[in-house]
């Protein structure tokens, strides 16, 4: 047998793996206007939608129920509403827009499964059920009326013409709970619009459901704190220019001008995306995890600049600096004044106890963790789990634990769960 | 031990080249073929044991973790492979395979037919059911569990390329039974029936020293769960490449 054989058997084989393995996307086949305002859904039409509505067309797609919840995007003085529906059928969600092509209350949009790459065109309008009737929607609810969503949903980029009907069943959950989204709203793996730890997902973050959001801060080589997880530029983050090796190795100015995350956005700077949240979005919770060796003074700078700029503009948002290795801790005791630096400790509870940390983070593979979660939560720590995915867990933890909130991938359906439970 | 690798398939890749490579040129001076005077041991290639005969071999399995799982970050996971086959008759036989990395294991029961189709050509078919277990107890880190059942039915092609050196196709259906996983006293199941993924293995078994004979090869499965990463907890239903390089040696 000649050595050529058997390089063929092995570069056939190659070939033949590589034909097989399927290249996996989920482009959004819905184009969002953009436009300021939210039209005819004025203040008490959002606020009187919200809650959890009985799906009785798409169950098999979507789940017997689903929750809407209203969001919105600041850009300077103007706002920009939109609609999420939160499934609970393979971490689905809808998000819609309102309609002003129609002279009535009508959003249009995609849905989108977050474990697959299931998506479509969804446009629903707003009705209300009385005496059995379908009527339009006026914007005032008598005794007895119910609201009903009616329209339909697609699959990819076909015209909607499978019938969905939402019918309101009662509020959303109102229990205080924080929903935090992994690397600034998603995992780029996820394979949505934007790409993780980027501007775009901070401004997305809170249409998947989420209320706070965790980023990954790493130091470029002229020491300016940027949000990227890796420790390498590679294909998985960053679009193919050439450049490799660790992040560290660049400096800002030439990850700036040379590299680009998947989807087309610059790595931005830790202070671009504080001023994000700050200025276009609701978030309440920025959970700065230090995926870097070294002193925490700079970091801890800006997290307090940005917290006296929260203060004064009066928006209610928490930012907290993680500790997830005993390296990160040392670097928070080296710090001279740590006043006004709230952190988040992912260490044991005796450690935690000693940094005085005010918010402990075990992982979720420990399990709920009752006794030790009530005992942190009695001394006036607030107790989050991460990162926790796998569904049917999400509604474990929601129903039967005692967290204060949980860090996913997967911050639709952590709103599903939280929202629908009684 | 794990191995830090920035591309494990690339190692494989070469591994294969190198080994088959080497297999190579040390067959370049066989002789010519000649019809085997008796059975060859062979824990792949499908030809039973002798009714009553037992064949065992013990070696070491690596599989390579998929990128969309573990990132950045490429592991290739080494387990103990043993394998033990018992003839039932001309052309049925049993077998049992364990891998195991201490902390995990995996154990296939099956049942196999093999026939040859010419002097140098034999085909086989047979089926394993398979269950595997888990439990990762570090503290502040894991307290969880998990275990499952799965089936694969297989269907395999052997060639006896020359006296000594024999050639094994096979190709798998690996079928999801059951699942379940604990952390603390919370527990999920699935018992959905499902096909999970496929799985194609290249083998090559010949002499190695004396009266020993070894088994090389590469097993490719493309499937949605693998059970050596219950505790990454994907939750993509998606297709992962799981590239899988192994070696025995046959007692």
């Amino acid at each position: 047998m000649k050595p050529f054989y058997y390089l063929l058997v092995g570069g056939l084989s190659w070939l033949l793996l590589q034909a097989c393995r399927e290249q996996y996307e989920a482009p959004i086949p819905y184009e969002f206007s953009g436009q300021t305002g939210s039209g005819r859904f004025t203040a008490p039409v959002r606020q009187a939608m919200e809650g959890v509505y009985t799906v009785s067309d798409g169950v098999g797609e979507f789940g017997a129920q689903v929750a809407l919840k209203w969001t919105y995007v600041l850009n300077g003085a103007d706002t920009t509403h939109y609609l999420s529906i939160f499934s609970g059928n393979e971490a689905g969600f809808f998000n819609l827009e309102n309609d002003r092509s129609v002279d009535s209350l009508v959003v249009r949009g995609y849905w989108r499964k977050l474990v697959n790459t299931d998506t479509g065109l969804a446009r629903l309008a707003l009705r209300t059920r009385r005496n059995g009737e379908l009527q339009r929607f006026t914007g005032t609810l008598a005794v007895g009326d119910t609201l009903v969503l009616e329209g339909s949903y697609g699959t990819g980029n076909a015209n909607p013409d499978q019938p969905l009907t939402l019918t309101y069943n009662r509020p959303l959950n109102p229990r205080p709970f924080a929903i935090l989204a992994h690397r600034s709203g998603g995992r780029t793996s996820d394979l949505l619009s934007v790409s993780e730890n980027s501007l775009n997902m901070i401004r997305l973050a809170s249409r998947l459901g989420a209320t706070g959001i965790e980023i990954d801060i790493k130091f470029t080589k002229d020491g300016v704190p940027i949000l990227y997880h890796d420790n390498l530029l590679n294909l998985r983050l960053i679009q193919k220019n050439g450049l490799e090796g660790p992040v560290e190795e660049y400096t800002y100015q030439q990850l700036n001008t040379l590299v680009r995350l998947v989807n087309g956005e610059k790595i931005p700077t830790l202070e671009e995306a504080l001023e994000t949240v700050l200025t276009s979005t609701t978030l309440n919770f920025v959970w700065l995890d230090t995926k870097y060796d070294g002193p925490m003074d700079r970091v801890q700078a800006i997290q307090q600049r940005f917290r006296q700029r929260a203060i004064a503009s009066r928006r209610d948002l928490r930012i907290v600096i993680g500790l997830p290795t005993t390296q990160a801790a040392d670097a928070y005791r080296a710090l001279a004044n740590k006043e006004n630096t709230p952190v988040l400790s992912e260490l044991d509870t005796a450690i935690t106890r000693s940094l005085d940390a005010r918010i402990w983070a075990p992982r979720w593979t420990l399990g709920p963790q009752i006794e030790q979660v009530r005992a942190m939560q009695a001394e006036g720590r607030t107790v989050f789990v991460w990162t926790l995915d796998e569904p049917k867990f999400i509604e474990q933890f929601i129903q039967e634990s005692n967290f204060d909130g949980i860090l996913s991938n997967y911050s639709p359906l952590v709103a599903y769960y939280h929202y629908v439970d009684q | 031990m794990i191995l830090h690798l920035r591309s494990g398939w690339s190692v494989l890749l070469l591994g294969w080249l190198v080994l088959s490579g080497s297999v190579a040129l040390a067959q370049r001076a066989v002789r010519p073929y000649e019809p085997p005077a008796d059975y060859q041991p062979g824990i792949y290639f499908p030809q039973a044991p002798r009714p009553g005969e037992w064949r065992k071999s013990i070696g070491l399995i690596f599989t390579s973790t998929p990128p969309e799982i573990t990132e950045e970050i490429r592991l290739l996971v080494p387990a103990i492979d043993v394998n033990l086959q018992h003839g039932l008759s001309k052309n049925w036989y049993l077998s049992a395979r364990l891998q195991t990395q201490l902390v995990q294991s995996n154990l296939a029961l099956g049942v196999r037919y093999a026939t040859p189709v010419t002097e140098k050509l034999y085909a086989g078919l047979g089926i394993d059911g398979i269950g595997w277990f888990g439990a990762l107890n570090i503290k502040d880190v894991f307290n969880s569990q998990a275990g499952g059942l799965e089936a694969i039915p297989h269907a395999t092609l052997g060639y006896r390329l020359t006296r000594d050196l024999q050639l094994t196709f096979r190709t798998e259906a690996i079928m999801d039974l059951y699942y379940r996983s604990t952390v603390g006293p919370l527990a999920v199941e699935y018992d959905q029936r499902r096909l999970n993924g496929v799985a194609f293995t290249f083998a090559l078994e010949q002499p190695f020293y004396k009266q020993q004979h070894v088994t090389l090869g590469l097993r490719a499965a493309y499937s949605n769960f693998n059970w050596q990463f219950w505790s990454l907890y994907d939750t993509f239903e998606r297709d992962f490449f799981y590239p899988q390089l192994f070696f025995g040696f046959i007692l």
